[in-house]
Formats: C-alpha cells, sequence, structure tokens
C-alpha cells in the first residue's frame, strides 16, 4: 500500500456542484419548512429574521432558481463524460447494488462473514444520488406548478396545485430528514469524508470504500483510453450543442421563473358602497314634529271651550310653573279662574269678551313668552276670551 | 380598635361624605326639575330658528322620555343641560343643528366617562378630532330623552330588543351599508326578509357591533384591521356550539390557515401586524356586508361561475379549471379532492418506508461497528 498515493474522485467543477448543492438546499429547507409549519415559534422566528414571509418567498424562489442553474450545470457535466469521455456510467443502478444491499444488512447482522466490496459509488452513495435526483424533479415540477398556478390550470385540473402543494412539502420533509439520516451518517459519523472537498482520497481509504474500483485503477481498466484527436473531434460536436441545449434550458429557467404574473398586486377594495351615506331627514334628540303632535292637548280642542274643560287644564300644564299660586312671577298666577282674571303687574290676565286688551293674549302674541302657545292654542284661547270667558 | 383601623374608618367617612356632598348640594340648589322644564318642552311643535336657519326642534315628548333610562334613573334634564337653570334660557350660540348636537354631547361624560373615553379614541372620535362634524356622536346612536335600557341590570346582556334595533342605528350614517347587510345571510336572519322566507330576530347572526365593537370602534380600513379579520370570523364560524346548529363546518379557519392564503395572512399578522398584504381575509371573498350563502346563486360561492369570477379579483388571469386549486375549506377526503388526499397518503406511507429502510441500515450498522471496536476487531 502506498501511503502517499491520492486517488482523485471528483474534479473541482464537481465540488463546485456539492457547494451550490449545500446552498441551494439549506436555503429552500430553511425557507420552505418554515413555510410549511409556518405556525411553529421556530419558523416565526426565522420568518421574522429572514424580514417576513414575503423576503422569505422571495429568498425560496432565488435558492430554487440557483438549484435550477445547477441542476442544468449537472446535465452538461454528465453529458460530457459520458459523450465525450465515454466514461463508464458508474452511477447507474445495478443489479449488484441491490445484492451490495443485502450483503450489508446480513453483515451487519451477522448473517455474512464480508462487508460489500464498493465499485467507484457505493450502493450507499447511489442511493442518495438517485434520491436526489427523484427529488429534485418532484421539487422542481410541483414548485412550477405553485410557482405558475394560472398557467398550470389551463392544462391541468385545478386540484393539482395543492396536490402539488401536499407532494412539495413531504418532499421537503423527506429530503430534509434522508440528508440528516442518510447523508450525515454515511459521510460525516461512519467515516469522516472529506472526498467532496479536497477531490482525492488516500489508497487506505479507496481500500475501505471503493475496494473494486481501487483493483480496476491499478489494472488499467476504469478509464477506457481515448485517443487525443477523438477527443478533440467529440469536444468540438459536444461544446457547441451542449451549450445552445444549456442555453435554451436558462432560458426555460427564466420563464419557470417569470412566466406569470398570478395575482394584483393592490388590495382589492372591501366595501363598495359609501361609507357615510346619512338617513334624511337626519335624526336629532328632540322629538319629530310628528311625534308630539298625537298626544293630548291638540286632542284637548274638541272639548268645551270653557276654564274647567279646556283652558284651565292647559293653562295649569305650560303656565303654572311660574305662574303658580306661590311666588308667582309678575304676580300673574293662572292656577285658578280668579287668579288669571285678576292678572298680576302688567294689568288684568283675561278680559272676557275682549282678547286686545287681555295681558294674556298680548304677552302671547308678541311671541317668544317662555312658554309659547302654539298659534292654534293661542287662537283658541282668544276665541275663549271672546265669548267670554266662561268658567264652565 | 388599633391605629390602622381608625384611618380606615377615618378615610371612609372622608369618601361618604365626597360622595353624598355634591347630591346633597344638587338636592339643595334652587334647579327646575323635570316636570318643570316639560310644561314648556313637553309642548309639540316647540322650535327655534338656528343662525343657519334652521329649524330646530325644541320639544321632548314626555312619555317617551319617561319611558326612557334616563327618566327612570332620575337624570333630571339640567344634569345635561346644565348651563340652563333659570328663564331665560342662555343665548343659543351654536351656528346649526349640527353644532347644537356638538355642544351637548360632551355632558354624556358626566355619568358615562369610560364610554366616552373609549369612543375618543376610536374611528368616530378621530374623525371628529379630524375635523369632520359628521363623525358620530354619543347624541347620535343614543338619543338621550328616548333611550331605553341596552343591558339587562344584573346580567349585563343586551336587551334582545335592542340588538335588534343596533342596524338600525347605525343604518342613520352608513344607510348603503346598511342596504347591504339587510339582505345578507346575516342581516336577513336578524332584521327579517320575506323575500328569503327569513323571519329574523335571530340571535346567532352578528349585528354591527359584534365585528366592529361599541364605543371603541375602530377604522376598519386599516391594514391591521385586515388582518385580525378572520379572526372576527373565526369567533362565531369556528365555535361548535353557534355551528352545529346550522350545518356549517367549524374547520373553516384552520382550512384558511393551512392554505396560502390564510397562512401568510396569519404570518403577516403574527409578525408585522401593521404591514399590509394583498392576501385575501374572510371578507374578500365572501363579501363584508352583502355576505350571502354559499349556495346563493347570484353570489354563492359554491357556484363555480361565482366563484371564478370571485378569484379573478385578485387573479385576473384565472380560467375555469384555477378555482379547484382551492380546496374550499374542505378536508381532503377521497370523494373530495382525491388527488391531494391521494398525495398525503403516498407521502404518509413513502416517508416512513424510506427513512425506515435508511434506519434499519444505519442502526444495524452501528451496531456492528461497535461490537467490532469492542472485540478489538479491525474495522474492515
Amino acid at each position: 500500500m502506498n501511503p502517499q498515493a491520492r486517488y482523485q474522485r471528483f474534479h473541482w467543477t464537481q465540488r463546485v456542484e456539492h457547494v451550490l448543492l449545500i446552498l441551494s438546499f439549506t436555503t429552500l429547507a430553511v425557507t420552505g419548512l418554515a413555510q410549511k409549519y409556518a405556525s411553529a415559534g421556530v419558523s416565526q422566528a426565522i420568518l421574522r429574521a429572514l424580514g417576513g414571509i414575503e423576503n422569505a418567498r422571495t429568498i425560496h424562489h432565488v435558492a430554487a432558481a440557483l438549484m435550477m442553474f445547477e441542476a442544468i450545470y449537472h446535465l452538461v457535466g454528465t453529458g460530457y463524460k459520458v459523450i465525450v469521455r465515454r466514461s463508464r456510467m458508474s452511477m447507474l443502478p445495478t443489479l449488484k447494488d441491490m445484492g451490495d444491499a443485502l450483503q450489508a444488512l446480513l453483515y451487519n447482522v451477522g448473517l455474512r462473514k464480508q462487508r460489500p466490496q464498493g465499485d467507484r459509488y457505493t450502493f450507499e452513495e447511489k442511493a442518495e444520488y438517485w434520491a436526489l435526483i427523484w427529488g429534485t424533479a418532484i421539487m422542481a415540477l410541483t414548485g412550477f406548478m405553485m410557482w405558475n398556478p394560472i398557467a398550470t390550470t389551463h392544462l391541468l385540473p385545478g386540484q393539482v396545485i395543492p396536490a402539488a402543494k401536499a407532494a412539495h412539502g413531504a418532499e421537503a420533509v423527506l429530503a430534509v430528514l434522508a440528508i440528516i439520516l442518510w447523508h450525515m451518517y454515511g459521510v460525516h459519523l461512519k467515516r469522516f469524508n472529506k472526498s467532496m472537498w479536497i477531490g482525492t482520497m488516500t489508497e487506505e481509504e479507496m481500500i475501505h470504500e471503493h475496494p473494486l474500483e481501487l483493483a480496476d485503477l491499478k489494472a488499467g481498466t476504469a478509464q477506457i483510453a481515448q485517443d487525443r484527436k477523438t477527443l478533440r473531434r467529440r469536444r468540438l460536436a459536444y461544446f457547441p450543442t451542449a451549450g445552445i441545449l444549456a442555453a435554451s434550458m436558462l432560458v426555460g429557467l427564466v420563464y419557470f421563473v417569470s412566466y406569470e404574473k398570478t395575482a394584483i398586486e393592490t388590495v382589492p377594495p372591501a366595501v363598495d358602497v359609501p361609507i357615510y351615506s346619512p338617513q334624511t331627514p337626519t335624526a336629532v334628540p328632540t322629538a319629530a314634529p310628528h311625534v308630539a303632535a298625537t298626544s293630548e292637548p291638540a286632542d284637548a280642542a274638541p272639548a268645551a271651550l270653557t276654564w274647567e274643560d279646556t283652558i284651565g287644564p292647559l293653562l295649569a300644564k305650560q303656565c303654572v310653573m311660574c305662574h303658580g299660586p306661590v311666588n308667582p312671577a309678575s304676580g300673574l298666577s293662572l292656577a285658578s279662574y280668579q287668579t288669571a282674571l285678576a292678572g298680576g303687574a302688567g294689568g288684568p290676565g283675561v278680559v272676557p269678551g275682549a282678547p286686545a286688551m287681555s295681558r294674556l293674549v298680548v304677552v302671547q302674541s308678541a311671541g317668544a313668552h317662555p312658554g309659547q302657545l302654539t298659534p292654534d292654542v293661542l287662537s283658541m284661547l282668544k276665541a275663549w276670551i271672546e265669548a267670554g270667558a266662561p268658567e264652565k | 380598635m388599633t391605629s390602622r383601623r381608625c384611618a380606615l374608618a377615618g378615610l371612609v367617612g372622608v369618601a361618604l361624605v365626597l360622595l353624598l356632598a355634591p347630591h346633597t348640594v344638587l338636592a339643595q340648589a334652587p334647579e327646575p326639575n323635570n316636570e318643570e322644564c316639560l310644561a314648556c318642552h313637553g309642548n309639540p311643535g316647540m322650535s327655534t330658528t338656528l343662525i343657519s336657519n334652521e329649524e330646530l326642534p325644541l320639544s321632548v315628548d314626555p312619555a317617551l322620555f319617561g319611558a326612557s333610562v334616563h327618566a327612570q334613573s332620575g337624570v333630571a334634564c339640567v344634569d345635561c343641560h346644565n348651563n340652563i337653570s333659570t328663564f331665560p334660557h342662555p343665548h343659543l350660540s351654536a351656528a346649526d343643528r349640527r353644532d347644537v348636537t356638538l355642544q351637548l354631547y360632551s355632558a354624556c361624560k358626566t355619568c358615562h366617562s369610560d364610554k366616552y373615553d373609549q369612543e375618543l379614541d376610536s374611528v368616530h372620535g378621530r374623525a371628529l378630532a379630524g375635523g369632520n362634524v359628521n363623525a358620530a356622536v354619543c347624541t347620535d346612536c343614543h338619543n338621550p330623552h328616548t333611550q331605553g335600557r341596552l343591558r339587562e341590570k344584573g346580567t349585563g346582556l343586551l336587551v334582545a330588543e335592542a340588538r335588534l334595533a343596533i342596524p338600525q342605528t347605525c343604518a342613520r350614517c352608513h344607510s348603503a351599508i346598511y342596504e347591504q347587510y339587510r339582505t345578507s345571510v346575516h342581516g336577513a336572519a336578524l332584521i327579517g326578509d320575506p323575500a328569503q322566507g327569513m323571519p329574523g330576530g335571530n340571535p346567532d347572526v352578528p349585528t354591527c357591533i359584534d365585528c366592529h365593537g361599541v364605543h371603541s370602534i375602530e377604522d376598519p380600513t386599516t391594514d391591521a384591521f385586515r388582518l385580525k379579520s378572520p379572526a372576527l370570523c373565526a369567533a362565531c364560524h369556528a365555535d361548535p356550539q353557534r355551528m352545529d346548529k346550522y350545518g356549517l363546518s367549524t374547520a373553516v379557519m384552520s382550512t384558511y390557515v393551512a392554505d396560502f392564503h390564510g397562512t401568510t395572512v396569519t404570518l403577516f399578522e403574527k409578525l408585522s401586524p401593521d404591514a399590509q398584504t394583498n392576501k385575501p381575509v374572510c371578507f374578500d371573498c365572501h363579501g363584508v356586508h352583502d355576505i350571502q350563502r354559499v349556495d346563493d346563486p347570484q353570489k354563492g360561492l359554491q357556484v363555480k361561475e361565482n366563484l371564478l369570477h370571485t378569484c379573478q379579483k385578485c387573479h385576473p388571469g384565472a380560467t375555469a379549471n384555477f378555482p379547484d386549486s382551492w380546496l374550499s375549506h374542505y378536508i381532503p377526503d377521497p370523494q373530495r379532492n382525491s388527488l391531494v388526499y391521494y398525495v398525503d397518503l403516498f407521502y404518509k406511507i413513502f416517508i416512513p418506508a424510506v427513512l425506515g429502510g435508511m434506519g434499519v441500515f444505519v442502526l444495524t450498522d452501528i451496531v456492528r461497528r461497535l461490537i467490532e471496536r469492542r472485540k478489538g476487531a479491525k474495522p474492515q
């Protein structure tokens, strides 16, 4: 074993992909799960720290675009290896992976003597890679639907939007938990695998993790030899084609993120009628005339036009508060027939047969007297005096 | 008796004197009683002409006043009209009828200072302070000469007839809104609408004040009010006791909050309660004062065309399939929204299956490695 030997596992272009994935995936997970579990305190703390839900959504969308960009990048890179370099498609799942998985499990429980022998990619790594491919595809598809619901429902039933939301959220939970469980254990806890950062592995690490690939490398059969001319020819064909494809995919990405304007940006008006629309006539706290019209005094008119039946009660109600028997204003008491005739300081209150000489009529006709009699009542009073002001 | 008790007794004594003193003074003062006032003002047709040439009625119907809560509680006319004690009365300085009201209504605070203070801070009080003389003051809603008892003595509950009369009170200034409310599902149940076969008098439906409050009425056009409005609706619509009677779902709030719109509004309310969002609240789809039954042919949201029309208010590009992207407050089940139900079901099985599978590998691997380490065997 050569302790100095280092075997390349990931070219720097691939390590860049890993960084892009970490950035986009983590951002998406944090901003997405905070939305899925919006009622949780920790989610609200995250969203508050990000400047609110609308900001968090924008960040989520930017991270989503970054992940889509990374997917395009990955397609171009993979295409180069497969089409130009004719590398073995070592990431494709095979029957051996099924066998390896079973063997690993049986070994762990003590039913096999040996761990499975890993090739370039172990069954654990393939499981994670294809889970990521599956997850990205689902997330991109359902994300597009939620991002562009109007466009989506032009073609598909409306229900696919909430179904997409359900799948997007559930898939996110699955992805995050799988990363924590499978990825963290597989490359951080079980053995700290730095190859995705430094690009290479030592021979000892290769013996543990990828013995079959190491054997191939040593035997010189890992990479099918390509002559320079062929490679150049393939590159000349691949780069323009891949460039056009990548460019159109990037255009597709822009289309993805900016295709539709789903909703208006203003707040719809809530009430479409005038708020202040007073009824007419405007109500006032004092009695409306029609309410008072039905009360007593008007009804009293048809009764006999005498002091006892009509005039006395009327004056008692309206005047004796001031012109009462005790300490009458201006010395006039209208509490009794006699005192009304006698009058006060201004002269006799009532002069039978002569309304114009009756102080009561004179003062009331001038108007603006407290307890002003209405014109109807005043004419009734005059009529009574003209008729000789009968007591009974 | 300890000195502390002495001090307490002294305090009580002072308090009693202070409490009783004004009443004693009132009782002794030669102020006119209500009968004296009504001797003139009880007559119909009394009025005066104001500077504005408006006629100001001055009559108070003695019968209606007698039945009012003020007369029943022994409130004197001059308790409110406290600038009047003799005749002739002081000159009326108000320029017009509105001015009369605005000069007089502050007398209410003598007895109702809590309500008065709440009103100062309300949308009406602020509008008035901002120079809108039409903004409602106490006496616009409560005619002090006729106002009956609103709350039952003891229980403090709104008197049933008083509750029924609330919309008519608000209608004095908000008649257009009243017209919408009158035929809405809530208004018709309260007021009665023969056209809908509604008898009226329903105690469960909201009157104006159930949503807007009384006295401390908030401006309902603010972003803050908009954000908390779903909670107003949910106060009744998430209450099984109320909703079961009418066979209405109480999941309306939880399903709203679970959806994109409701999640956003809830987050806005929690994180920035004064900020603006145009994500819909209940009333954006169901209407404010003109809320109809969901099966109403013209406006009910159960009718697909109506729902589409509602969606298009905010999503102008929406087409026929679009409204189904909203689950209409239903929880997905195999019959309704089955696709969503089965997606959920798939992941309910898929997630534990995948993680469980991974877990089996990880756990057995951990155990195996621990055993190997203990045996001192060189880890493979």
